[in-house]
């Protein structure tokens, strides 16, 4: 498809425009080390340079918390009213890793039924992709089929070059919206933009510090479900849920109604985690994953087989978001490793 | 993007209790009919299938849709008090307003039971589910397409046992059809058989030829007979059984109720033996 090339004076431009016609979700710097996607006004809070935002930019497309719709009885009447969408979006500056988590929750809000939340602000969202400049230490997007210059998903692909960005365009989604603002860009006549890019991504591939070879560890997993491993791992994790919330790929919510006068109210959904003991513990205390044993060891065959099984797609996409955050250092890299270490001596 | 031209699935339907049933302390089976008479017409579960229940203000549970669908224009679901929805559920009075969605889950496979004697095997609240099933084989337009129906029963005491008018008065009084009921320790006015159902079983001890099983109720009674059901004979595609795990969303989303990559709300309730030995042991 077609390429351009944006000068950064027009790339300011373009964004303080963009923040006008569309709620423009972008990466902003919150604090010393938390980084994260929300609505910006324009340009100006925007952070281009970030690497990985703490928290994945999942929210925008699937809220922390989230309101399903508002009920009132009245009259011995019920009556229920949809609560309201946000409209037409750009998501920009996503991350290759972060395009794919999005790719890896499509299929779960989508089959025979449909997640209208999640659909509606999927179908209102333009996914403006952009290339990294850096490789972090954690960062393994390539050993699970990535790259970091890769625009699989995006509309656009942004790629940031000397004197400006070159822009790809992967979908008539893209098109229609560069064609809407043409004064922009410019045509791509020296063919620069796509060599630019396969360029830094070469560049990119040598900079991983540690790269995990996964062949045969699903397998290994579709055959042992019961491995002492998963015991020892689990002496390490505290249970504090954090590698699930900030997973661009974790998907699990709860459910539940607020009603202060006990007459209306709001039912919402917020994320929750595999990794909290009441997850699957019901009614009358019976637990089918009693202890962090189970819970850990459902986290990572949910992110290494089940995913795979029924989606046929990675649960994790090698953003390395929660080797960074886990305060044990519970690294998924290393249960990789690890995993084919046993598979050997199986 | 495949745009989303579904009604949302995670929004109920406003239905209205009609009538409450007491069933035992703390089971109560309620009757209810959708306040949209298009909604009740157009919705047509199957045996074995669950909804989603809806006290707005309090939030949902997941239960067994207790009627057969030959009985049209209302459902009917029992239930235990068991925490938060259910008690909620049980304050209610007819003429009150509740959520409903689904139906959900697969189904008992009546199509392949079809020709077969049936031999169903209940404890408690576990009955729930089995009734549907029951009521739709004994139902006058599928009578014929079935065998003979053995019911066994069983509760902790007199008091315990749901659906008294279905076990003591109706099923007994249908062609083709035998009751075994029991309770779990002796009591003044009880004249029928004492004792664990899985024993019970293993006296009645039922011959496994052109057979299906199918059973539901606390988890250590449904170990008990599938061990007994092992013994007589019953290959693991005769047995059939349903799951309970903590549901919430119902519909596959809220990976929740995940068995290995297996979702109860998506691929069950309903399992067959066989099926169940190829799961992960956490349920
Ligand atoms: C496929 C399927 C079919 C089902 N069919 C039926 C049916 O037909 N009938 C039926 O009655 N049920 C049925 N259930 C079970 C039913 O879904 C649960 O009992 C119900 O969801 C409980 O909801 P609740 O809000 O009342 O309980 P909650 O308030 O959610 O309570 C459950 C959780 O809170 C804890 N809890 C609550 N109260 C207490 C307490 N007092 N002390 C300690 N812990 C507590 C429990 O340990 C549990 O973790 C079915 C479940 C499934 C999955
Ligand atoms: S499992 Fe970890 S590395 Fe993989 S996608 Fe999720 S947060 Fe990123
Ligand atoms: S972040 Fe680490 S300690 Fe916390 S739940 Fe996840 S694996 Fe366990
Ligand atoms: S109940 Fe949500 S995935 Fe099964």
């Amino acid at each position: 498809m077609e390429a351009y090339t944006i000068s950064r004076d027009n790339l300011r431009t373009w964004l303080d425009t963009l923040a006008r016609d569309y709620t423009l979700i972008a990466p902003v710097r919150e604090e010393e080390t938390v980084s994260l996607f929300k609505p910006v006004r324009g340009f100006a809070e925007i952070n281009l340079g970030y690497t990985n935002s703490t928290v994945s930019p999942k929210g925008w497309l699937f809220p922390q918390t989230e309101e399903m719709f508002f009920f009132s009885t009245s009259d011995g009447q019920i009556t229920l009213a949809d609560a309201q969408t946000p409209g037409p979006a750009v998501l920009f500056g996503l991350r290759p890793c972060d395009i794919k988590g999005i790719l890896a929750l499509d299929p779960v809000f989508n089959g025979a039924y449909q997640d209208c939340y999640y659909q509606k602000r999927r179908q209102d969202t333009i996914l403006v992709g952009l290339s990294c400049t850096r490789v972090e230490r954690h960062c393994f997007c390539t050993s699970m089929g990535g790259g970091p210059t890769d625009g699989e998903g995006a509309d656009l692909l942004l790629t940031e070059m000397d004197d400006g960005y070159g822009i790809e365009v992967l979908t008539p989604r893209g098109e229609e919206l560069v064609n809407r603002y043409q004064q922009y860009f410019d045509a791509d006549r020296e063919n620069r933009v796509i060599p630019a890019r396969e360029e830094l991504g070469k560049k990119l591939a040598r900079q991983f510090t540690r790269n995990v070879d996964t062949t045969g560890v699903k397998e290994f997993l579709d055959q042992h479900f019961e491995l002492p491993y998963w015991g020892e791992l689990a002496r390490r994790c505290l249970g504090c849920g954090i590698c699930t919330y900030i997973c661009p790929t974790c998907h699990c919510f709860d459910i539940f109604d607020q009603s202060p006068d006990g007459e209306s109210g709001v039912r919402s959904r917020c994320w929750d985690s595999c990794m909290f003991s009441h997850f699957t513990r019901m009614a009358g205390g019976h637990n089918p994953r009693p202890t962090q044993k189970e819970r850990v060891r459902n986290r990572f065959l949910h992110k290494l087989k089940y995913h795979r099984d029924r989606y046929n797609l990675d649960g994790c996409v090698g953003c390395g978001r929660c080797v960074t955050r886990c305060p044990v250092n519970i690294d998924i890299r290393q249960i990789i490793a690890d995993l084919q270490e046993v598979a050997r001596h199986d | 993007m495949t745009k989303c031209h579904c009604r949302n699935p995670l929004k109920p339907y406003p239905a209205t209790i009609v009538k409450i049933i007491d069933e035992t302390p703390d089971v109560k089976t309620f009757q209810m009919v959708f306040d949209d008479p298009e909604v009740m017409e157009n919705f047509r579960q199957k045996p074995g299938q669950v909804a989603q229940l809806s006290v707005f203000g309090v939030g949902e549970a997941t239960i067994s849709i207790t009627s057969s669908p030959t009985r049209k224009g209302i459902l009917e679901f029992s239930v235990k008090k068991v925490g938060m929805l259910t008690s909620a559920l049980h304050r209610l009075e007819p003429g009150n307003k509740v959520g409903i969605r689904g139906p959900y889950g697969n189904h008992f496979p009546y199509e392949v039971m079809k020709g077969k004697d049936l031999l169903f095997i209940g404890g408690g609240i576990g009955l729930a589910p089995l009734r549907a099933l029951i009521d739709f084989v004994l139902a006058e337009e599928n009578r014929r397409d079935y065998g003979k129906v053995d019911i066994i029963y069983g509760a902790r005491s007199m008091d315990d046992l749901c659906f008294k008018y279905d076990i003591l008065d109706r099923w007994p009084q249908m062609p083709g059809t035998t009751v075994y009921t029991t309770i779990d320790r002796t009591e003044p006015g009880w004249e029928g058989h004492v004792g664990f159902v899985p024993a019970y079983l293993e006296e009645i001890n039922p011959s496994p030829e052109n057979k299906y099983a199918i059973t539901c109720g606390p988890p250590i009674m449904i170990k008990f007979v599938l061990q007994a059901l092992e013994k007589m004979g019953f290959s693991d595609d005769q047995v059939i059984t349903t799951l309970e795990l903590k549901m919430k969303c119902g519909i596959g989303k809220c990976g929740r109720c995940n068995i290995g990559s297996k979702y109860v709300c998506l691929d069950g309730p309903v399992f067959y033996l066989s099926q169940l030995k190829q799961l992960p042991p956490e349920f």
